[in-house]
């Protein structure tokens, strides 16, 4: 039973975690098309980096807490590119460039996007195996 | 443009072929083959070594040639006209063209044979192949060269034939073959260097025997043996046509009967102007004919024969004749007049494909751009595109519609602004409306082109009192120039202006105009900023001008003692932005330590030699604190523009400071360890530029372009507000933008392509403005065509800043790497177009267009912001280097880096007391350490510092009169003044004058003696970009390492 809570807590947090991403992928694309104004658009964008981070970051101490190591190691290069952007001061999106940065900002967002997927695809197998399990 | 083709057509044969001056002297082709064969029998020369490979590879070419060859016989009959080229494609039309190039072109159209078509495919349109010849002008060199040159050359040179059928091939090209490669013959310019002649007698010879030609180089050296003298000469001289003439006539004579193919690449060379299309310079290493060649100059290389700028930045005018409606190149200038059609051509041109757009250069007297009020009509514009009414769109249906010229939209015309069409299709009133005839206008906007009334003219002063400001004196010149400002600050009686300054805490100041004196508050508390009073911190110049200037004249008095010398750097600006966030304005900084207190503090990276050349290099030269980013984005947002004066003498990190100005659309003027006695008339006059020229406020700036092609980035001092509007605060003349444009997947099928600027602004005197400047470019399917309606001069600004903008994100090293392949990529290019015809064997060969590329991209790589290591520049010049860079317009940019060299001793001491004979000292000298002459005295002038260099072996008398009785001591210590007597005043005048040229900045004047180490190697020696530096290489060194990269596979 603890299992399945464990999963369906994790399940949580990367569906979080989904939705402030793609969040600011749309941001992102508004902002190529023209849609929104780069002030906006950042100060929207930077308001959730460090919810996501943190979040991330959560996810993983979570992972371990529980024991779940492989979710733990496959969860670390995502939080390891988010320290070393956090490190480097480039975690933020840059007003200024935004729009030389925004392709890159774009794609950064799409892989994290395609990372948390696989997690979710991986911890909802787990999920059903685990409930299924329980009966 | 039908007609404007035509016209040009005549002025090819008019063409002076003033084989004499190398530049006019495009040969013309109606010139008798005497004067110009010579010539041309010596460019024949070199250029026969690729005759002989091109017509290996090439059928064009093949005089000798099977297929050819029947052509070629038909041209020759032509030849007499130097077209032969041209006619191998167009063989019919060539010989009525045979007037000219341009003519074959002409004929072309008409009824291209299928061989000849496809050369003409490229002109498709008929008319731009004669335009682009025609081009008259400067470009006549390179026109010429490419059309009608080959023609006239030719006859001179008939040995070439093989190769005449070569360059005709260029422009035929298209049709032949080897279409692409075929078209280069015409483009080459062959260097005119000695090696090319070498070459080149070899060739004449060879002809005779067509076929054995192309083998017939071994026959060359021996030939090359006895003619490669005067060839060497020839080219090295290059005008000189006359002398290698002679020696050739022979051969001449010979090639008459061929096409001049090589008579013109050879000739060009020599001549290059008029050949210009074929301007190639060849650099000769190993090859024989080197060898032979420079027998008597050692090395094979005489670097005097390299391309120098030495006439300073020259327009690309050939598009101004042809399209006469165009803007002025002075607002914008494209980086190629020839815009490809498709995306694979356009990769293959591997130079930036893009614009520099510089929307309020200063007019000259005359020439204003005309201000237009459409009133009740409304602004006519396209309803699809938003492009603004200009000359180039077509009315129809009587005058009842107008078509858009850049998204064919067809949209109504206004009753109003309605008026009958002639038989020709023109409106009527076309000479009352200048939107219809002028390429640049200025149209009055109604409101809805406001989103709040007009802001009046705002300046805001932000302060530093802090102990190095008084002492240095900086405070007092600055309430000097802004007491004496103030009349002629623009926007009267609107103007409004305010002060703050800081040193520790905040000062602000009550101005109202009630007072009658300033009343001066303190805010202590830094971190929470609040304003003391909610108005009459910025008041109306007008109405509270005694306050204001009784501020001015206290101000350097009561911080006589300030001893204080933190700096609250960081809340200052905060408080000056909330004092003007209400309306923006310009807002001018005055910075002498590095901020220290508060929000914004910046730490003392200093310039740590260790970190150059690790990855985190780059990070010295950006912001350190994201504070700068988010408060200049917050400027721009509110309409403040930010100019940056700093004055320290120690590290005040120019990187973070600057951003304020970049992203603002201003200014950094910095004055390392300013001296009110040595840098006050700089500062004064700058800053009263500053504040007085014509400023346009709250302003937004769009490039719009025809279908199939879009811009995609932007470079220069500016905010991106959307993907393709550029927010520029406050925007004056000293301001240039560059862009680059991309294509579109789809062939582009149009024939011309249009670009449109457009600035919104509020004028100063508080009307909302837009001025447009419209321009037009052909499209082309040709890369040859591309490289030969470059222009180097909008090419070397976009390097400069896209270089400059690598420095940011990478080391210096990777940065002047980049530019450096760059263009080795582009003459690899160009080589490859050309390689199938010609045997190039070690020369290195570029279009005349682009024949200044490698100096000035040496030039780049050794400016301030990329020269060197740690010890070349500190970091604070280079960056603020940097931020100027970015923003020059193209002409200033040339000049900082290919800087003025002038003697001027011998002018002094000419009786003619005349002072203005200034003509006489405007001869350009190369910047290399060999032009100077001790006994000389020379001015070096980059537009920033003027320096005089006084040589070893200089008469006592000169030093005497323009020094007095300093002159002998140390130069440093000498102030730079009248002596009251004429040498010394005629001098005087002559500063004033170079100073005259350029009012953006005010140079200072240094003075130097030969030998005066280190400052000469400071001041001047490590400008001379020609010469060897510490690492980085001579001009010499640097052709030969392109040339070696470029033959790299």
């Amino acid at each position: 039973m603890g299992d399945l809570l464990d999963w369906i807590i994790s399940f949580l947090f990367l569906v979080t975690l989904l939705i402030i991403v793609i969040y600011q992928l749309t941001c992102l694309a508004d902002l190529e098309f023209d849609r929104k104004n780069p002030f906006d658009s950042s100060a929207r964008i930077n308001r959730l980096i460090l919810p996501e981070f943190g979040l991330q970051g959560l996810l993983c101490l979570y992972y371990v807490l529980t024991g779940h190591w492989f979710m733990a190691v496959f969860s670390l290069p995502h939080l390891f590119y988010n320290i070393r952007l956090y490190v480097k001061r480039e975690h933020l999106a840059d007003v200024t460039e935004i729009y030389n940065t925004n392709k890159w900002e774009q794609k950064k967002r799409v892989y994290k996007i395609a990372h948390i997927a696989l997690s979710i695809f991986i911890t909802s197998f787990w999920l059903i195996h685990s409930a299924l399990g329980d009966i | 443009m039908g007609t404007e083709n035509n016209k040009g057509y005549p002025k090819f044969p008019a063409r002076p072929a003033p084989s004499s001056s190398p530049y006019a002297s495009a040969p013309p082709p109606g010139i008798p083959p005497p004067s110009g064969g010579p010539p041309t029998g010596s460019d024949a020369v070199g250029f026969r070594p690729f005759p002989p490979s091109a017509s290996q590879p090439i059928r064009p070419f093949t005089p000798s040639g099977p297929p050819p060859a029947p052509q070629v016989g038909a041209m020759r009959p032509a030849q007499p006209s130097p077209f032969v080229s041209q006619i191998p494609g167009s063989r019919p039309p060539p010989p009525s063209s045979n007037s000219f190039p341009s003519t074959a072109y002409g004929p072309p159209p008409p009824p291209p044979p299928p061989p000849g078509a496809a050369p003409f495919q490229r002109f498709p349109s008929p008319p731009f192949p004669t335009t682009q010849n025609p081009p008259p002008q400067g470009p006549p060199q390179t026109l010429a060269g490419h059309f009608s040159p080959p023609m006239s050359l030719r006859p001179q040179q008939q040995p070439m034939a093989p190769v005449t059928m070569g360059p005709p091939p260029q422009s035929t090209t298209s049709g032949l073959p080897g279409a692409n490669a075929s078209p280069s013959p015409a483009d080459f310019n062959m260097a005119a260097r000695p090696g090319f002649q070498q070459s080149m007698p070899p060739v004449t010879p060879s002809y005779p025997g067509v076929g054995g030609s192309q083998p017939s180089f071994p026959g060359y050296p021996s030939k090359q043996v006895s003619q490669p003298p005067p060839m060497p000469f020839q080219s090295s001289q290059g005008p000189p046509g006359p002398p290698p003439v002679s020696s050739y006539p022979p051969h001449t004579g010979g090639f008459a009967q061929r096409p001049n193919i090589v008579a013109q690449q050879n000739l060009h060379p020599s001549y290059a102007p008029p050949t210009s299309n074929v301007q190639g310079l060849v650099e000769d290493f190993n090859s024989l004919s080197l060898a032979s060649i420079p027998g008597s100059m050692e090395p094979g290389l005489d670097h005097r024969s390299f391309p120098r700028p030495l006439d300073g930045d020259v327009e690309p005018n050939s598009f101004a004749e042809m399209y006469p409606m165009n803007c002025h190149s002075r607002y914008l200038r494209l980086t190629t007049s020839a815009i490809p059609n498709s995306q694979s051509l356009a990769s293959r041109w591997h130079l930036p494909l893009g614009a520099v757009v510089c929307p309020l250069a200063e007019t000259p007297e005359g020439e204003e751009v005309p201000l237009i009020d459409f009133g009740s009509t409304g602004i006519i514009r396209c309803r699809r595109c938003r492009t603004y009414v200009n000359p180039y769109v077509t009315f129809t249906d009587s005058g009842r519609k107008w078509r858009c010229n850049i998204c064919s939209m067809l949209n109504d015309v206004p009753g109003e602004y309605f008026s009958h069409l002639d038989a020709n299709g023109r409106r009527m009133d076309m000479d009352q409306r200048p939107e219809l005839t002028k390429g640049s206008v200025e149209i009055i906007a109604p409101t809805e082109y406001m989103v709040r009334p007009p802001m009046p003219p705002i300046y805001f002063f932000l302060i530093d009192v802090s102990i190095s400001a008084t002492k240095s004196g900086m405070l007092e010149v600055v309430a000097q120039t802004i007491k004496s400002c103030l009349d002629n600050l623009p926007g009267y009686p609107r103007t409004q202006i305010g002060f703050i300054t800081y040193d520790s805490t905040l000062h602000f100041y009550n101005m109202k105009s009630s007072l009658s004196q300033p009343q001066m508050m303190v805010v202590t508390d830094l971190d929470d900023i609040f304003l003391p009073l909610p108005d009459d911190l910025l008041v109306n110049l007008s109405e509270s001008r005694t306050v204001v200037e009784a501020f001015l004249d206290s101000l350097p008095m009561m911080f006589q003692d300030n001893v204080n010398v933190e700096s609250a750097f960081g809340p200052a600006l905060r408080a000056a932005f909330m004092v003007m966030n209400q309306l923006g304005g310009k807002l001018l900084i005055f910075q002498n330590s590095l901020p220290s207190l508060g929000a914004g503090r910046l730490k003392l990276r200093g310039d740590d030699p260790r970190v150059y050349g690790t990855d985190k290099e780059y990070a010295l030269r950006v912001a350190e604190d994201p504070f700068y980013k988010q408060m200049a984005a917050d400027c721009t947002k509110f309409q403040i523009g930010i100019n940056v004066y700093a004055f320290s003498d120690k590290y005040t990190d120019i990187a973070s400071l600057g951003t304020l100005a970049k992203y603002t659309g201003g200014q950094v003027y910095y004055y390392p360890g300013f001296q009110s006695s040595v840098h006050g008339d700089k500062l004064r006059h700058e800053l009263a530029r500053d504040l007085t020229r014509e400023t346009a406020w709250e302003a937004v700036m769009r490039i719009r372009c025809g279908k199939g092609i879009r811009f995609t980035s932007y470079h220069g001092n500016f905010m991106l507000r959307s993907t393709d509007l550029l927010a520029l605060p406050a925007v004056d003349c000293d301001k240039a933008y560059a862009m680059q444009l991309s294509l579109e997947e789809t062939l582009l099928t149009t024939q011309t392509v249009y670009f449109q600027v457009a600035l919104l602004y509020t004028a100063s005197c508080g009307e909302r403005r837009i001025r447009v400047h419209t321009s037009v470019a052909p499209v082309v399917a040709d890369l040859g065509e591309m490289y030969r309606q470059a222009d180097t001069g909008s090419i070397v600004s976009l390097y400069a800043r896209l270089a400059i903008e690598k420095s940011m994100s990478a080391k210096l090293d990777d940065a002047r790497n980049a530019i450096q392949q760059k263009i080795v990529k582009a003459l690899k290019e160009y080589r490859n177009l050309h390689a199938v015809q010609h045997r190039l064997g070690s020369r290195l060969i570029y279009p005349e267009t682009l024949k200044f590329l490698p100096l000035y991209g040496l030039a780049i790589i050794k400016s301030t912001p990329l020269q060197g290591g740690p010890a070349d520049a500190s970091l604070d010049e280079r960056c603020a280097a940097g931020f100027t860079m970015m923003a020059l317009p193209v002409k200033k940019l040339l000049k900082l880096l290919y800087p003025n060299l002038i003697r001027v001793d011998e002018w002094l001491l000419k009786p003619s007391a005349d002072h203005d004979d200034l003509r006489d000292v405007s001869n350009r000298l190369p910047l290399a350490a060999e032009s100077l002459d001790s006994r000389g005295l020379y001015i070096y002038d980059d537009g920033f510092r003027l320096v005089l260099w006084f040589g070893r072996m200089l008469s006592p008398d000169i030093a005497k009169n323009l020094l007095g009785n300093d002159f002998a001591a140390e130069l440093s210590r000498v102030t730079f003044q009248e002596q009251g007597n004429g040498m010394s005043k005629k001098l005087m005048s002559l500063v004033k004058k170079l100073r005259e040229n350029d009012p953006s900045y005010h140079p200072m004047c240094f003075l130097v003696r030969q030998g005066e180490q280190p400052r000469e190697g400071f001041l001047l020696l490590r400008h001379l970009i020609e010469d060897q530096m510490g690492g980085s290489s001579g001009y010499v060194d640097w052709i030969l390492q392109l040339q070696r990269q470029i033959q790299q596979n």
